[in-house]
């Protein structure tokens, strides 16, 4: 996503960012919460996606549904008896708790989307670059093999076809074993090929000395100060979850502490990511409407 | 002692039972996080030793081939949508080249693959469970001769180990995230209704392992022999 202007900034604050909402949505349970968790990654994942966004959004919500319906069956607390299922209470709390449950996963799904389309792999690998080089070595060797790979399976499979094996409308049997041969030429194609990379990167001195890190992304100032607020921002939060704002008990009975105001302070970290999109778009209109 | 060995140890006996005895005094819900550090308490030691090994140039392009077959491996199947042979390529890898290796080709293929299919809470649990696959083909198989190392009985110990240890893994995540009480009941509920989808990958790890096991391992012990690769 080039039209974000969040993924511009240095992949630390991109990664603090979704570390803290992440770990905020697993661990608050109040319902004042779990709505401003929702909405706010809510927002920022259909201002990423677009239309996409939305139909996952709707499958998200089905499976939230489904979790909050299962959870009285296996959870039998509660005081408000709503039906008898197999003999067993089908209780309100429990119910309400599922839908809690639910909102938590949600939350976690939502924000994980977000953070696919933002921690990109390179963003990724400067991230952990310099902590486990030849892990991330390998990791970017695969991502660089996997195209790679794909597209010599395609040449394989290309071949195959013109001496009349393969082919679309095949039984199940027949797709396998044809899959199959291709894997098996795509092995011994590349385990060949790893070797001529490998003697490759020696001579050009692989392992002679401390491999320093190609850094794309620097710290700006605007970075300093993101993570700055989100600091503070997170800091404040955990003050009020350190102090019960954010207790909540559903089973036996429904209880949550009042609302405070260190909810609009966790709506306000939340949204740090949306706050520099919807700027980032606003300046945009403003620079087209001088021109 | 090697740096990466004090660090297996804290990790181990410190960071783990520490973890755990945090998990009971916090309250609300919190053992997902905890179960979700404990995993990565246990991948970080295999990910050190592979680190602190400082691997030769040839093994690291070996094994990261390796991840991205599995990876691709997915795609190559894409006239079969549920078809997923990245088990039995794992636990190829296993065999060919150690209990290590395996675990690290696993955990990286479940860990690479997600970037193109979605990170999210399972990317741990994913990582253990194909880690475990390839770590117990390596433990089992590697550089042993005791057991039979023919298509069919690799195929049965690969459709034993997706069915009772990958699959199991990988659906405690689900359990972890959507149960509220941990009843018997509601656990062993969780578990029966991924039997069907369980069995369909244990079945592809089966056909994978029959038909490609040989032809593979024989070409990556070729590459080891050739090379002197694990020496």
């Amino acid at each position: 996503m080039h039209s974000d202007g969040f993924s511009k900034y240095h992949p630390l604050t991109n990664f603090l960012f979704f570390l803290g909402a992440i770990l905020f949505g697993v661990l608050f349970q109040h319902p004042a919460y779990l709505l401003a968790g929702m909405l706010c990654a809510g927002i920022y994942y259909v201002l990423l996606q677009g239309r996409k966004a939305l139909k996952a959004i709707a499958g998200m919500l089905l499976l939230l549904l489904i979790v909050a319906l299962i959870n009285p069956i296996f959870n039998t607390q509660g005081s408000h008896i709503l039906f008898r299922l197999f003999g067993r209470p089908y209780t309100l709390e429990a119910l309400v708790y599922g839908f809690a449950v639910g909102s938590i996963l949600v939350i976690t799904l939502l924000w994980f989307g977000c953070y696919n389309q933002i921690m990109t792999e390179d963003k990724f690998t400067v991230l952990f670059g310099n902590l486990a080089p030849s892990l991330s070595l390998l990791l970017v060797m695969v991502f660089r093999l996997i195209p790679n790979l794909l597209s010599r399976a395609r040449q394989i499979n290309d071949a195959r076809r013109a001496i009349g094996k393969g082919g679309d409308d095949l039984p199940l049997k027949e797709k396998i074993t044809q899959g199959m041969a291709v894997l098996t030429a795509l092995t011994g194609w590349a385990l060949e090929g790893s070797i001529v990379t490998a003697d490759s990167m020696r001579s050009r001195g692989y392992g002679a000395a401390k491999r320093t890190c190609f850094q794309i992304y620097q710290m700006g100032f605007g970075d300093y100060l993101v993570i700055l607020a989100a600091v503070l921002a997170a800091i404040v939060t955990i003050i009020g979850a350190v102090t019960g704002a954010t207790d909540a008990t559903y089973t036996p009975l429904l209880w949550s502490a009042p609302v405070s105001f260190f909810l609009p302070v966790y709506c306000i970290y939340l949204l740090i990511p949306t706050f520099i999109h919807v700027k980032e778009v606003l300046q945009c209109r403003i620079f087209i409407s001088r021109i | 002692m090697k740096k990466s060995t004090i660090a297996t140890l804290i990790s181990l006996f410190v960071l783990i039972p520490a973890t755990l005895l945090l998990s009971r005094i916090l309250p609300g819900r919190v053992h997902y996080l905890t179960s979700t550090l404990v995993i990565v308490y246990i991948l970080i030691p295999f990910f050190l030793s592979f680190e602190g090994k400082k691997p030769s140039a040839r093994v690291l392009v070996l094994i990261a081939v390796l991840c991205a077959l599995a990876v691709a491996s997915r795609a190559i199947f894409a006239m079969l949508p549920n078809f997923k042979p990245i088990y039995g390529i794992i636990i190829i890898a296993g065999i060919a080249l150690g209990a290590q290796a395996g675990f690290l080709v696993g955990a990286v293929s479940a860990f690479a693959s997600n970037f193109l299919f979605g990170q999210g809470p399972w990317t741990p649990w994913q990582m253990l469970a194909y880690g475990t696959c390839g770590l117990l083909a390596g433990l089992l198989y590697f550089r042993k001769d005791k057991l039979p190392r023919d298509p069919v009985s690799l195929g049965l110990f690969g459709f034993i180990s997706v069915l009772f240890v990958v699959c199991p893994l990988l659906d405690t995540s689900t359990v972890l995230t959507t149960l509220t009480v941990f009843t018997p009941t509601a656990i062993l509920g969780i578990y029966t209704t991924a039997i069907l989808t369980n069995l369909i990958q244990a079945g592809c790890t089966l056909v994978t392992l029959l038909a490609i096991s040989k032809p593979m391992l024989r070409k990556i012990d070729r590459i080891i022999t050739k090379y002197g690769l694990l020496e």
